[in-house]
């Protein structure tokens, strides 16, 4: 199907096939994402599990499953959440529909062929930007720069007035996702070495988080739960704040992931103050999402979106608290360097924004599709997986990351280390390995919605047929 | 969308601005999602100027100071002496060193606390600051950085010899840059905040639609008038 819309006139493709072909290539590349960090979690908890083969070593398995997870599930989300939302938003449809579909192909051809290279050992040896920069090419020229045309145009095209606040946040963040990645992968071009590398590999690697993960994930709830709730947003004004602090306070404090580095002292000090202050945009997306929420909290029971969606936005909380803390130079000094990190990303990626992601490809998925879900009951199975294998990897790769900051402040021989976190690594396995099965079902209820799930009548929407059968 | 001033914690906006924007507000979808215009709460609005505090207290450059090389110079001068060696085990030497410090005055005091140090380290740092000494180095240009004594990476003024002062300062630039940019911020956020209806106007929803183009350009050419 995908072949026969990228070779016809763009009015001829129905709007929404994009989003259709970008979230199931997200599901997919989130099943692999995972797989990947199941089998790598194997290879921390049980030693002997498949060893003597290079291609299997956890060194070059770890950076396939990190950049699967970003580029392939989180970020194509992103994308499919932008092709439906953008241009629903200004009551419009997507600028190029055609555009978006070789924009997708392009971006599975381009991410498979990094993956592998990166399995064959090809790698720029830089931490999130791992792919070698003819690969990072492919994404800006063949992925990024048509998709955020794209959003841009639609958004200039649009038929409305006003712009609401989630097309704020994808038009600016698309724009400083490129400027974060030609910026971050200078060292790659001109041989850059020693502090400068260091330092613009932590800049780009923050502000992926920072400046693309972090406020695209809070467009998608600024328009999940008004949508599906029917409330107004709590406040345009908060979002104003959001916006700008995200711009302001996240792009800033990238020496805060060097503290122990030779920077220039000033530098850490500015940032690690910025760093902090991570928690404004924190407190004002949090806030009024959760004040738009008034008088429908009923719907984080029975609204599987609305529920994913607040459960990624509480999972905030946690995450800023923790971000905005931890980088200070005394708890820096405890964590750095230990399992706690690889926990506090977890949240980040798998928790906070993973559960806003999901929802917005269940809700685009069934209104695009204009079926309801084929089974609720899967949907809430997949929810508690996640849930359940979330907070298990979060909680025990947290105890194990204590431990090896106790163990490396008291200078304990690493072995014994090694010995004291085993338990904790076979629960961080077992956690994840949910979290992988979990995502299973979900391929196969979204696979079962496009085929069997029930149409969704004409002037109604998906959430309101939601108990309906 | 002129401008008025004569009340800028209300608005920054001409009421006629004001009404023109509540009136595309009140009468346009953006995709079937309204909003609101309410004012951040009040215990939120406490809440980020303690972070704002917070932010400034907790990272001071004070906090998580590594040990220099000075803070250990009385104790290398006493560790030889007839009273220390007299004593029976290494921590009751270590403990009378502290206790010794601290009642001649020492103004190292509060970092022989900070920075505890175990007669086993001292003996492995007691050649380095030994031979520091002889160079005539201020020892507070100089960090213990694990076994290793090594200068500062800190680039304070120049003295009159021509050397660089190397020491951790309670205040720096970084934090000077960091006052600019929480001021600019507070400040670009509420002019950005204050162009807007103030808040005790709110939005009447349910007759929201999609506009026509005739509509639209009526409401974008009286905002442009007003």
């Amino acid at each position: 199907m995908l072949m026969k819309y990228l070779f016809a006139k763009n009015e001829e493709i129905p709007p929404g096939t994009a989003t259709l072909f970008f979230s199931f290539s997200s599901i997919v590349w989130f099943i692999i994402g995972t797989g990947l960090g199941s089998f790598n979690a194997a290879k921390l908890a049980f030693p002997d599990w498949v060893t003597g083969m290079e291609y299997f070593a956890f060194g070059k398995m770890r950076q396939v499953h990190v950049m699967a997870v970003i580029f392939g599930w989180i970020s194509m989300a992103f994308a499919a959440a932008m092709m439906y939302i953008t241009p629903a938003l200004g009551n419009t449809k997507l600028w190029s529909e055609k555009l978006a579909l070789w924009s997708c192909l392009n971006w599975n051809i381009g991410l498979a062929v990094g993956l592998v290279l990166l399995w064959m050992g090809m790698t720029s040896g830089r931490e999130y930007s791992d792919f070698i920069y003819p690969i990072d090419l492919i994404i800006l020229f063949g992925v990024l720069i048509p998709v955020s045309l794209n959003v841009w145009m639609t958004i200039a095209k649009r038929r409305t007035q006003g712009i609401y606040t989630t097309n704020w946040f994808f038009a600016g963040s698309i724009f400083m996702l490129m400027i974060v990645l030609l910026v971050g992968n200078l060292p790659e071009y001109f041989h850059l070495t020693g502090l400068t590398e260091a330092y613009l590999t932590w800049w780009n690697a923050h502000n992926i988080l920072g400046l693309w993960i972090t406020p695209v994930a809070a467009a998608i709830a600024y328009y999940t739960i008004p949508k599906i709730t029917g409330n107004p947003l709590y406040s345009h004004r908060i979002g104003h704040l959001h916006f700008w602090s995200i711009v302001i306070f996240y792009s800033t404090p990238a020496a805060h992931h060097l503290m122990s580095a030779p920077l220039p002292e000033w530098l850490k000090s500015f940032a690690s103050v910025e760093g902090v202050l991570i928690l404004v945009p924190a407190i004002a997306f949090v806030s009024n999402i959760l004040l738009t929420l008034q008088g429908k909290w009923n719907m984080f029971v029975e609204n599987i979106e609305v529920r994913f969606t607040v459960t990624g936005v509480l999972l905030a909380i946690p995450l800023n608290m923790q971000g905005g803390f931890q980088q200070t130079r005394s708890i820096n000094w405890y964590i750095h360097g230990t399992g706690w990190i690889v926990a506090h990303a977890h949240l980040a990626l798998l928790g906070f924004s993973t559960f806003i992601e999901v929802a917005a490809v269940y809700y685009g998925l069934q209104m695009i599709m204009k079926r309801k879900l084929y089974s609720l009951a899967l949907a809430n199975f997949h929810f508690w997986m996640l849930l359940i294998g979330f907070s298990i990897y979060w909680i025990s790769m947290t105890i194990a990351g204590l431990i090896q900051g106790a163990g490396k402040i008291y200078e304990v021989p690493y072995i014994d280390i090694v010995i004291a976190e085993h338990p904790y690594m076979i629960a961080r396995w077992f956690g994840g390995t949910l979290v992988f099965l979990g995502n299973c079902v979900w391929l196969y209820n979204m696979y079962m919605t496009a085929r069997e799930g029930t149409v969704v009548p004409q002037g109604r929407m998906v959430h309101e047929l939601a108990y309906e059968r | 969308m002129a401008w008025r001033f004569d009340n800028p914690l209300r608005t920054l906006t001409d009421d006629a601005s004001n009404k023109v924007a509540m009136e595309i507000w009140e009468a346009e979808s953006l995709g079937g999602i309204t909003e609101n215009n309410n004012r951040l709460p009040q215990p939120v609005v406490y809440l980020l100027v303690l972070t704002i505090v917070s932010a400034f207290l907790i990272t001071f450059p004070l906090w998580g100071q590594r040990p220099t090389a000075a803070i250990y110079e009385e104790f290398v001068a006493m560790m030889d002496s007839p009273e220390v060696q007299g004593l029976a085990t290494d921590e009751e030497k270590m403990s009378y060193m502290v206790q010794k410090a601290k009642e001649t005055g020492s103004k190292y005091a509060t970092p022989h606390i900070n920075h505890p140090i175990t007669m086993d380290d001292l003996r492995v740092l007691r050649p380095q600051i030994e031979a520091l000494k002889t160079q005539d180095v201020v020892l507070d240009d100089y960090t213990v950085v694990g076994d290793k004594i090594v200068l500062a990476n800190f680039e304070g003024n120049l003295r009159a010899d021509g050397t660089q002062v190397r020491q951790q300062p309670w205040w720096d630039q970084g934090y000077t840059i960091d006052i600019f940019y929480v001021i600019y911020f507070c400040l670009a956020v509420m002019i950005v905040v204050k162009r807007l209806p103030p808040y005790t106007v709110q939005p009447r929803h349910g007759n929201e639609r999609i506009l026509s183009d005739a509509e639209m350009a009526e409401l974008s050419g009286q905002r442009r008038v007003a």
